[in-house]
């Protein structure tokens, strides 16, 4: 019914599908390596799941959450995946993400990406969670490291670590936010060369960019600006270690023009390029 | 004649957040994580400074670090109302919808993790905040706002093929179960509240007499437009009959009842234009 574009993601640079460019996108189908749009935003059908559809026939989509809650306290919401392994169905995303965070304890949602410790505990906790999300969906995860505004005291072990071992444990795959691991590295004095040299290369599946913001010195994850600098450069250097990999920019607050977008997925993209003449 | 205000959806609203779980591994001892996450949660919700003993940076103090996690709470569920209730937001002054969604947000956590699902309550909270009394059309304009809005994200279903129905037989007619689409409400208001609505659309008119008298709006949406029109009361107290489970037979006699004037053909055509009718069965009883 819905013919798809592709099933896998090209090794080239996409852009965050947000709602101000649904009707561009569609008009125009302008040169897109690839799209990502949050899961969430299509739960249950209705109109933005018609969009999406019209997308899907000539872009490959990976498919974002914000809402699963891979660490939460609270017991995973069934409905909640049910509803992700129906878009699935339809959609046939490429990729399916989710971030490694919490969102629900004792019944009440946080709408937002909030960090935990990274201890034993918690890592077997959410292995057995990715464990169960990836045999609902039938196909792997990739999970993405957060931006954190705070760490806690009692983390026994580094984000890249646990990352790995969450690998290890469950076979997911890695989405490699290049922006959280640099917004981690000025918060909370993160090793940015410990956290790239942890992740295993074969698992990460695709990278992450956007524009922080800045709130009393803490670096607020806002995707509100164009990439800075000092990332592309922390991106170059991923490049180097871990190789190219389907890159998307992610842009959701003060979105621009869609040409400002691409023109970013463009830098993007040339240093994919470079890399690999490199 | 209207002096009820109501959100009639055909299907109750869905069930917010957590519903249907499951524990994944009951043996496991989360204690540890579950207090701190508890405590972290507590005080990202209420937005006080407290010194949580387990958080840090070693370029800030935690306060910093908890409030921007309090400013992202509170931000994040602002903009879900801001974008549900978007004429709400016109008619009161960004100001103002700032200062209602502070309140509303301190009275209403959220309790799902989609985003969507927030802020259903506005239209009971502004019957009872005491700036937003000053404008009494406020609640019932954001009860039709929350019905578009879930008429947007409602699940699709194809509209009724009315070739089908034309293989009825007419001594069948009676006994037809109509479907109504999950996207179809009915707000009634003793205010003008699709003028009112349809004045903050692109294009709108902005004359409007308030005193002009009471509207009943159907929502509904075809593919992925949602569309609002007023109906009359005839074609209102007809559709509810049927959305409670009447057949043709019943809705009808009971309408005619009340309005001897109910046109049921032009009726039926208006909601089958509408994209209403999603399947239909027969029988006496539902």
């Amino acid at each position: 019914m819905y013919p798809p574009a592709t099933s896998v993601l090209p090794c080239s640079a996409g852009i965050g599908l947000r709602a101000p460019h649904y009707r561009e996108v569609l008009g125009t189908l302008p040169k897109l390596g690839w799209v990502e749009a949050h899961s969430e935003n299509f739960f249950g059908g209705g109109a933005p799941l018609h969009t999406l559809l019209a997308v899907r026939q000539h872009y490959a989509v990976s498919l974002h959450g914000v809402g699963m809650g891979l660490a939460s306290p609270d017991p995973l919401n069934e409905d909640h995946l049910a509803a992700l392994k129906q878009l699935c169905d339809v959609v046939q995303p490429a990729r399916v993400s989710e971030h490694l965070c919490w969102n629900t304890v004792n019944g009440d949602v946080i709408n937002d990406l909030l960090p935990f410790p990274h201890t034993h505990a918690a890592l077997a906790h959410v292995a057995s969670r990715i464990d169960h999300v990836q045999a609902v969906l039938g196909r792997q995860l990739l999970v993405e490291n957060l931006s954190s505004y705070l760490s806690f005291t009692s983390s026994e072990m580094s984000e890249g670590e646990f990352l790995a071992e969450l690998v290890r444990r469950t076979g997911c795959g890695i989405l490699f936010d290049v922006e959280n691991l640099y917004v981690n590295v000025r918060n909370l004095g993160v090793d940015e060369d410990e956290f790239i040299r942890a992740i295993p290369a074969h698992a990460v599946g695709e990278y992450h960019l956007a524009g922080f913001s800045v709130r009393d010195g803490c670096l607020v994850d806002t995707h509100d600006h164009p990439v800075y600098d000092a990332v592309w450069t922390l991106y170059e250097k991923v490049l180097r270690h871990i190789g190219p990999r389907p890159t998307l920019i992610e842009w959701d607050g003060n979105i621009p023009a869609l040409p400002v977008l691409m023109a970013e997925a463009d830098k993007a993209q040339q240093r994919m390029e470079a890399c690999c003449v490199l | 004649m209207y002096s009820d205000s109501s959100l009639e959806p055909n299907q109750s609203l869905p069930l917010q957040g957590r519903g249907n779980v499951v524990v994944l591994n009951s043996k496991f001892k989360m204690n540890a994580l579950h207090d701190e996450l508890a405590e972290f949660s507590h005080a990202i919700i209420k937005g006080v400074p407290s010194s949580l003993g387990f958080v840090a940076s070693p370029h800030y103090s935690a306060d910093i670090g908890l409030e921007v996690y309090s400013n992202n709470y509170r931000g994040n569920l602002q903009d879900a109302l801001a974008g549900a209730y978007p004429v709400i937001e016109q008619l009161v002054g960004a100001d103002f919808f700032r200062q209602l969604a502070r309140g509303f947000i301190s009275l209403h956590g959220s309790c799902s993790a989609s985003l969507f699902d927030y802020g259903a309550e506005l239209g009971d909270f502004l019957e009872h905040d005491e700036p937003a009394r000053a404008l009494p059309y406020l609640p019932d304009v954001a009860k039709l706002e929350w019905a578009c809005h879930r008429a947007y994200f409602a699940t699709d279903v194809e509209p009724l093929n009315l070739a089908r129905l034309s293989q009825v037989s007419a001594d069948e007619y009676a006994n037809i179960f109509l479907k109504v689409h999950p996207a179809c409400y009915i707000v009634r208001s003793p205010f003008p509240i699709v003028a009112l609505w349809q004045a903050h659309q692109p294009q709108g008119s902005f004359e409007i007499n308030l005193a002009s008298g009471g509207e009943i709006a159907l929502i509904s949406r075809q593919r992925d437009v949602v569309n609002v029109r007023e109906i009359t009361p005839d074609e209102a107290y007809w559709l509810r009959a049927v959305i409670h489970g009447k057949n043709l037979g019943m809705a009808t006699v009971s309408t005619l009842e009340t309005f001897p004037t109910f046109d049921l053909q032009n009726t039926l055509l208006l909601f089958a234009s509408l994209g209403i009718w999603t399947d239909f069965t027969l029988g006496e009883t539902s």
